[in-house]
């Protein structure tokens, strides 16, 4: 009775801790948004565009088996304005037809172009490039089952100080790429690296492998990843990045000093998350090397992305994103409180482990133990149900604040319909979509556990793109 | 020890937990109510921005010429808004022979009175929009209140002002942020003040010569590099003492303005900067050697394919690979470095630009006299041993 008691304590504790740390991350990401838009007001991109001191950039795209949207996706980077462009498309052992796909749309020619690997990666087959856009280069190399290795291979080739990785089944908007890119102007001595937000794409209409009409998806369990990635962003990286304590830059979309990147040894091969690892290695290293820095985010510049559609897929997902987590803090582990390494060590690494990695374990260890004290009489029935709508209700208006920043600051769903059914889900997002991800992530916990760090494909619809007449 | 749970449970029924429910519930009830409230504001106040955009553009010679009196649309906020951004606009769209009339527009109205007076009195995001729309204005006397808000402790004040400033793109817009970076205290982004200097130094650039003379350390790096960019021949030796300045990001931007200047005089100073022993100094020349039309540059870029940094020699094989007519000689010039890293180097950036099919036909569809023969030899060992070196370092380098 004594260890139930104990353990419903540090339960409620945990649950008021992990939400009232949610709601300061939600009130420094208000201010910091409104900030934000407030100075978007007065940027003009066309003389960011204009000036002589806007640095070259290499997109590197990372491919394996994306046949479906590969084409689209290319073409969509090359329409990107920006003046001084590279695009590396790192065909990583696709089985399908993506290089063939590249090769007839893009007219490939091979090249015998200078390729020093300075970070380690599996033999390039060929470099290609373009006769039909000389800004295009396609590495094809062999595969190395992970996504971090051609990434590396894209990292190599590039030949600009600054470089962004861009997932292949996604699309950027197109002057995503200035946008982000005024962060590193803000204070090009400092900022070392610049987030931008992913958004969902499906259900949206895509004209000429730009999004034409942004539309939210049909199905239940795509709009609550719209909610969640909503969350994820504007609140969540937002206020991390407010006080440079961000651990983690979307491998879908992210600009890196080159030279920075290959100083840490690049991305991690075979890290499950290989985007949190390198964001926490460089923290580590500039905390080392006592270096001034920022790690930032910015939230205007927008990458489109799919997600997944089926239940089996998202679960495939989520249990990668915790195995990633876990193969990133492990290894991490002596940063923990550490006066070198600043906030980093005090803040944010901490509360990873708490209210990140831990979570579900906690949760399900909690349900179990309210339970059985509610069985055992220790708890009564009518303050369960009070503590459990006490939940839900934070919860929600957790979410439906990340609405609210959106509506505030961005407003992509123009249509009041959508924004109601954003709010309208926000209801559920907390039962039972919540117990969902909390199994999904113990299955990616017992799968680390037993070292299964597979990557296991999921189910793409692809980019469906409508052409102009 | 007493259950946290049961301690609340003692507040009974109307205690912490019912009332953090109500709270909640009234947070949820709250943010929708804002959301719903603000989607119909904001759709009625572009709606009625709309209808006036519309009136008022139907009388926009009037309202220019002065014939309907600025009173009539002044004093309403949405008019008044309406009709600065449409003149701001028209403003910045304007060649200087079209800009009296919006200018006198601004001035009649008092619209330029009113944001000379937020810019000098308010504060925070009202003061910077007056900052940067005084600096759309493109208007003379906002100069000395944009120089004003160069002295604010905000540094988000300070910004605006620099880059209103940057915008008016006046000579005269320039002296004010000269003399603050001069005294090497003043904190503003980089990137925003050399945008800034640039866009007003760009018809008289000769400006900055005094202050880079006078200036010492990275605000010295910082004017030389705005001058890089906006060098033209007029300057002339001025830019060639530079070339020979103490400081190497100095000699950088100095090889930058002579590539801009694209004068003869410049090659003998490129000459010596691209043996400079800063890497970065070598490179900028070889950059500046691309811009230069004359021929003598060739044996300076071959002779930088060779150097010892792969940064400069990638750089120099890049501007000799893209100098058609000259493709073959410089052929032969690099073969007979016998350095096998600088043809490489040039062999690569050949196949990059998609010239080496032109030079590899052009050998095919001669005779084959000896010479060519040998020289066709040299190329094919080179391109595959490009691709040699690619998969080699890939396999050395490599884990797997």
């Amino acid at each position: 009775m004594h260890l139930l008691a104990i353990s419903n304590d540090t339960l409620f504790l945990y649950y008021v801790l992990s939400n009232v740390i949610y709601l300061a991350l939600l009130i420094v990401a208000i201010v910091k948004n409104v900030r934000h838009s407030h100075r978007l007001g007065s940027q003009r991109l066309e003389l960011v565009k204009a000036s002589p001191f806007t640095p070259p950039i290499t997109l590197i795209v990372p491919a394996h088996n994306e046949e479906r949207s590969i084409v689209g996706s290319v073409g969509a980077l090359l329409g990107l304005e920006y003046p001084s462009l590279e695009v590396i498309v790192v065909n990583d052992g696709s089985s399908d037809d993506t290089m063939e796909k590249l090769r007839q749309a893009y007219r490939l020619q091979a090249a015998r172009i200078l390729y020093i690997a300075d970070i380690a990666t599996a033999p390039l087959r060929s470099i290609y490039r373009s006769p039909v856009d000389s800004r295009l280069f396609v590495l094809d190399k062999e595969a190395a089952g992970c996504k971090a290795d051609a990434i590396n291979a894209g990292i190599n080739a590039a030949t600009s100080p600054y470089v962004c990785v861009v997932d292949a089944d996604s699309i950027l908007e197109k002057e995503s790429l200035i946008r982000i890119m005024a962060g590193v102007f803000a204070d090009p001595g400092r900022v070392i690296a610049v987030g931008g937000i992913v958004r969902v794409l499906n259900g949206s209409r895509v004209v000429n492998n730009q999004i034409e009409e942004v539309r939210l998806p049909k199905s239940a369990i795509e709009v609550m990843q719209v909610i969640e990635y909503l969350r994820a962003f504007l609140v969540g990286r937002e206020a991390w990045a407010g006080f440079n304590m961000l651990p983690i830059i979307s491998g879908a979309f992210g600009v890196f000093q080159r030279d920075l990147v290959m100083q840490v040894g690049g991305f991690r091969t075979h890290a499950v998350g290989e985007d949190l690892d390198l964001v926490i290695r460089m923290h580590r290293r500039l905390h080392e090397e006592h270096r001034s820095y920022h790690i930032d985010f910015i939230p205007d510049p927008t990458c489109w992305t799919e997600v997944p559609t089926d239940l089996k897929s998202l679960a495939r997902q989520r249990a990668r994103w915790h195995k990633g987590l876990i193969d990133t803090l492990w290894p991490n582990r002596d940063m923990l409180f550490r006066a070198r390494y600043g906030r980093v060590g005090w803040l944010v690494l901490p509360y990873m482990w708490i209210f990140e990695f831990f979570a579900p374990i906690i949760e399900v260890v909690g349900y179990s133990t309210i339970i059985l004290a509610l069985i055992s009489g220790v708890l009564s029935k009518s303050f369960f149900l009070q503590f459990l709508l006490f939940g839900y209700a934070f919860a929600t208006l957790i979410s439906i604040g990340a609405v609210l920043l959106e509506e505030m600051t961005f407003r992509r769903y123009s249509d009041w319909r959508e924004v109601a059914r954003l709010l309208i889900y926000c209801l559920f997002e907390h039962f039972p979509y919540r117990q969902l991800t909390m199994v999904w992530r113990l299955q990616g916990i017992w799968q680390y556990l037993r070292g299964d760090l597979q990557w296991r494909s999921m189910k793409r619809v692809g980019i469906s793109t409508d052409t102009d007449a | 020890m007493e259950s946290i749970f049961k301690g609340i449970e003692k507040l009974g029924p109307a205690g912490l937990v019912l009332q953090a429910i109500l709270v909640s519930l009234l947070g949820i009830f709250l943010l929708v109510g804002f959301i719903v409230l603000r989607r119909w504001y904001r759709a009625r106040y572009f709606r009625r921005r709309n209808e006036r955009t519309v009136a008022l553009r139907s009388h926009w010679d009037e309202i220019l010429s002065g014939t309907i009196s600025a009173e009539e649309w002044r004093f309403d906020p949405l008019d008044c808004n309406i009709v600065e951004s449409i003149l701001l606009d028209s403003i910045e769209m304007s060649s200087a022979d079209k800009l009296p009339p919006l200018l006198d527009c601004l001035r009649v109205s008092g619209l330029l009175d009113m944001r000379i007076y937020q810019a000098r009195t308010s504060r925070g995001w009202k003061q910077r929009t007056a900052l940067l729309t005084l600096g759309r204005t493109r208007a003379v006397e906002a100069i000395p209140a944009l120089a004003e808000g160069l002295d604010s402790r905000l540094r988000e004040t300070r910004i605006a002002a620099v880059r209103g400033l940057g915008r008016t793109a006046r000579t005269e817009a320039a002296i004010p942020i000269l003399d603050r970076i001069l005294t090497g205290q003043f904190d503003a982004p980089e990137r925003s003040l050399k945008n800034a200097l640039v866009n007003c130094c760009r018809a008289h650039p000769q400006v900055l010569i005094n202050y880079v003379e006078h200036a010492n350390g990275p605000v010295r790096e910082l004017l030389a590099r705005v001058l890089g960019e906006l060098a033209s021949p007029e300057l002339g030796e001025e830019l060639l003492v530079l070339a020979v300045d103490p400081l190497p990001e100095v000699r950088a931007s100095a090889a930058r303005a002579l590539g801009n200047t694209n004068t003869s005089y410049g090659l003998p100073a490129l000459h010596t900067l691209a043996s400079d022993p800063e890497w970065f100094v070598r490179l900028r020349a070889v950059v500046a050697l691309g811009q230069i039309e004359n021929i003598g540059k060739i044996k300076i870029l071959v002779r930088a394919l060779c150097d010892v940094n792969r940064h400069v020699r990638q750089r120099a094989a890049w501007v000799l690979a893209r100098m058609e007519p000259q493709l073959e000689q410089i052929l032969e010039d690099v073969v007979a470095t016998r350095d096998d890293y600088a043809l490489q180097s040039f062999v690569s950036e050949l196949e990059r630009s998609g010239a080496i099919e032109k030079i590899v036909s052009t050998f095919d569809g001669s005779d084959y006299p000896s010479e060519e023969t040998t020289l066709m030899e040299v190329v094919t060992k080179a391109r595959k041993q490009v691709e040699l070196t690619g998969q080699a370092a890939a396999f050395a380098a490599g884990a797997h």
